[in-house]
């Protein structure tokens, strides 16, 4: 009973530490990671030590200073580079993960349902 | 010279194979397969020679190696492009292939051979018919090789430079270890495929002989792609100076996929073993093991997607694509001959007992090889839909596999004892309350200065629970000998994997760079600690000139460098330098030099050696296998 009781307790200490020191990222961070640096070869800008991603930063840097939206920006970068400028898809387009996860999902039930033995 | 005996003897190993795929009698079978071995070594060190001679007559060489080119990765070039790597890969199928037959050849039929032998005329044809390493060269380029004819006794022209190997390729020793490693991980699960459709073809006894065979053969490939893919990681965290290790490149995705299917595998294979369950589901991860290497070999080689890995093009896309449906229709063919097999397998009772728990896995394993062939696929559905490029990068899989992958390092956790009947939660609440506990109270520790967020605590927590169980299980009862060696063999993979997880969560969600401008002489201080910078140092090699830059901090000297590769249009790259501990690697690389003024990334790189430990804790599950009794 008394160890349920620590268990019980660490667990709630444990919920409560993101409030304590939570993660903390910049936007600057963020959109690095989400821009491709397209003249390396499949590096986002964030990774890629080329000054092309260099400039790309500074250009980055300057737009979130200047507070543009996340849309904004995004729709900046699309119109000169296209969407593969765009390592995280899933914003702009929706398929991409409605697909796998049905997909995924199918192959679960079809899975379960074949090995399922009614009592 | 070299030319004409690599062409004819290619010819020769290809003709005798065809002579074995008909051969009826079954004469002469093993010492065929012997002479076969024979000619691929052969013809290895036939090309190694041509690489170390500088036969620049051999396209292969004029365009893949240059007389500059070190020793090492003279020999490292033979695998540095498609169609050496096709040698290699010949040379490891002829290998697997003596050794299934010393092994595990089905003693009542020969089917297994033919079907061994008729996926090896395939990769030997390639070299036959559409483009040879031996090929011979006939128009030459400014440097290297333009056009090459893989007839014999052509009119050759030499070249007197080579072009080298691609700079990527020869920075780092690991260069010359990795490839071979994936190659063998990935040519072995033709052994399981061979297993699976050979014993099933001719099925006399109502055994389950096939699915032993299959799991054995599967182990030591999936032992290699561990490795393989284990040093193509550090190799790429060690030259590449971006400071990862992992990009969700599509050829990376396409080296974890088969290996998915074969951890999934490993596991579904015991269950029907000791229950008599999942027999068709078995038999479709065999052949789509053995797929999944073809269509990895497609995406790499075909030049259907831009990726660091990416290369040459050519027809073999078409040849594999080709190949693929080949050895579907025979699997398909053989799979649903054995429908009536088939569908003697077992349901499962218990889904929260021993069983349960392996489909469990079974389903988590397959999902995650299935999300991340979607993820790289879909950039070229969608192309051909819409004539629009989009990447697929590292939100889509930290969204998708990142939950699944979880799951699964969770149910590690009951992997240390599970009973046939259903999991009682309350009795094993109670059995493990005190290692809960101590779990918990470490990840506190570890945690509590840190940036949280809840799948970091919620990784940690399982990546303690599993190792601390793991660990007093193997302090329990490793010396009263209890378990089976695949038992004992799974649980050191499991303790390495939770390791492994331990270490990538912290790196993913702690690391941090900063970028720091400064002249030769200065220091700077990072992380508590301050380094100093002298001055570059100059240093030509006949390959390539390197620019080092020493930086110290209180306890050694480490240098990162800039290399220029002669021979090359691709931009210079930089190599880290890098102070490692258990706990966080700071790894800086150059960024730029102007004068004697440097840009440097430097990068805090959490668990990077935790991961390490971990994946060498993985490969060496091999261990148990060794005791007695088992292969």
């Amino acid at each position: 009973m008394k160890s349920k009781f620590i268990t019980f307790l660490l667990i709630v200490i444990i919920i409560s530490m993101p409030f304590i020191s939570p993660s903390s990222e910049s936007r600057l961070e963020t959109w690095s990671k989400i821009l491709l640096c397209p003249v390396c070869q499949g590096e986002t800008i964030y990774d890629s030590p080329s000054e092309y991603a260099d400039d790309m930063k500074s250009i980055l840097k300057e737009q979130i200073d200047n507070g543009l939206t996340d849309s904004e920006i995004n729709a900046f970068w699309v119109e000169r580079y296209g969407e593969r400028i765009i390592t995280n898809p899933i914003n702009n387009n929706i398929e991409i993960l409605i697909v796998p996860l049905s997909v995924v999902l199918i192959f679960i039930s079809i899975f379960i349902r074949k090995l399922y033995v009614k009592k | 010279m070299i030319y004409n005996t690599g062409i004819i003897f290619s010819w020769i190993s290809f003709s005798l194979l065809i002579f074995l795929f008909f051969n009826k009698k079954n004469l002469y079978t093993e010492i065929l397969v012997r002479v076969n071995l024979f000619i691929q070594v052969f013809l290895f060190c036939l090309l190694e020679v041509g690489l170390f001679l500088n036969d620049f007559s051999l396209s292969y060489v004029a365009n893949y190696s240059a007389e500059s080119t070190p020793p090492l990765y003279k020999f490292a070039s033979l695998w540095g492009s498609l169609d050496g790597s096709i040698l290699l890969w010949n040379l490891c199928l002829s290998l697997f292939m003596y050794f299934y037959l010393k092994l595990y050849k089905d003693p009542s039929s020969n089917i297994d051979i033919k079907i061994f032998t008729l996926i090896m005329i395939f990769f030997v044809g390639y070299t036959v018919f559409s483009s040879s390493p031996f090929a011979g060269c006939i128009e030459l380029a400014t440097i290297g090789c333009s056009a090459s004819t893989i007839l014999p006794f052509a009119e050759l022209v030499t070249s007197n430079i080579g072009r080298g190997p691609n700079p990527l390729l020869q920075n780092h020793p690991l260069m010359a270890i990795h490839p071979p490693m994936l190659y063998i991980g990935y040519v072995g699960m033709t052994m399981p495929f061979v297993a699976a459709t050979s014993r099933l073809y001719s099925r006399k006894d109502k055994s389950n002989s096939w699915i032993e065979v299959a799991e054995k053969t599967t182990y030591i490939p999936w032992l290699f792609l561990t490795i393989g893919i284990t040093l193509g990681a550090a190799w790429s965290y060690e030259v590449l100076g971006w400071g990862g290790y992992w990009a969700w490149d599509p050829v990376e995705n396409v080296s974890f996929i088969p290996w998915l299917l074969a951890t999934a595998f490993l596991h579904s294979a015991k269950i029907q073993k000791t229950q008599n369950t999942l027999l068709n589901w078995n038999y479709i991860l065999v052949g789509l093991m053995f797929l999944s290497t073809l269509f990895g070999t497609f995406i790499t080689r075909s030049g259907v997607l831009i990726s660091v890995h990416a290369f040459s093009n050519g027809n073999i896309g078409t040849y594999l694509l080709f190949g693929m449906l080949l050895f579907g229709l025979i699997f398909i063919g053989i799979g649903s001959k054995n429908i009536e097999y088939f569908s003697k397998s077992k349901k499962i009772d218990n889904w929260f007992g021993k069983s349960g728990f392996f489909v469990f896995n079974n389903i988590f394993l397959f999902s995650s090889a299935l999300v991340i062939f979607i993820g790289t696929i879909f950039p070229l559905i969608y192309e051909t839909l819409y004539s629009r490029q989009i990447t697929v990068g590292r939100a889509y899989y930290d969204i998708l596999v990142g939950p699944l992958l979880l799951i699964l390092l969770g149910l590690m956790i009951f992997s240390v004892k599970l009973s046939i009947r259903n999991l009682n939660i309350q009795k094993w609440f109670n059995e493990n309350v005190i290692l809960i506990n101590i779990a918990l109270i470490v990840t506190i520790f570890t945690l509590f200065l840190l940036n949280n967020s809840y799948i970091l605590i919620i990784t940690a927590s399982f990546s303690f629970l599993l190792i601390f169980t793991t660990v007093s299980n193997f302090y329990k009862s490793f010396r009263l000998t209890k378990g089976s060696n695949s038992y004992w063999t799974g649980q050191i993979a499991h303790l390495g994997i939770g390791i492994f997880a331990l270490g990538i969560i912290l790196n993913v969600s702690q690391s941090f760079s900063t970028e720091i401008e400064l002249n030769s002489f200065q220091e700077f201080n990072f992380n508590n600690d301050t380094y100093f910078v002298y001055n570059t140092i100059e240093e030509s090699l006949p390959e390539k000139n390197v620019l080092k830059l020493p930086i110290s901090n209180s306890n050694q000297t480490k240098y990162t460098s800039l290399n220029i590769f002669k021979n090359s249009a691709q931009q210079a790259i930089s190599s880290p330098a890098v102070f490692r501990s258990i706990i966080n690697d700071i790894y800086i690389t150059v960024k730029f030099i102007n004068e004697d003024s440097y840009k440097l990334i430097v990068r805090n790189n959490y668990g990077v050696l935790i991961m390490w430990i971990g994946l060498l804790i993985t490969s060496l599950s091999f261990f148990p296998r060794l005791r007695k009794n088992e292969v």
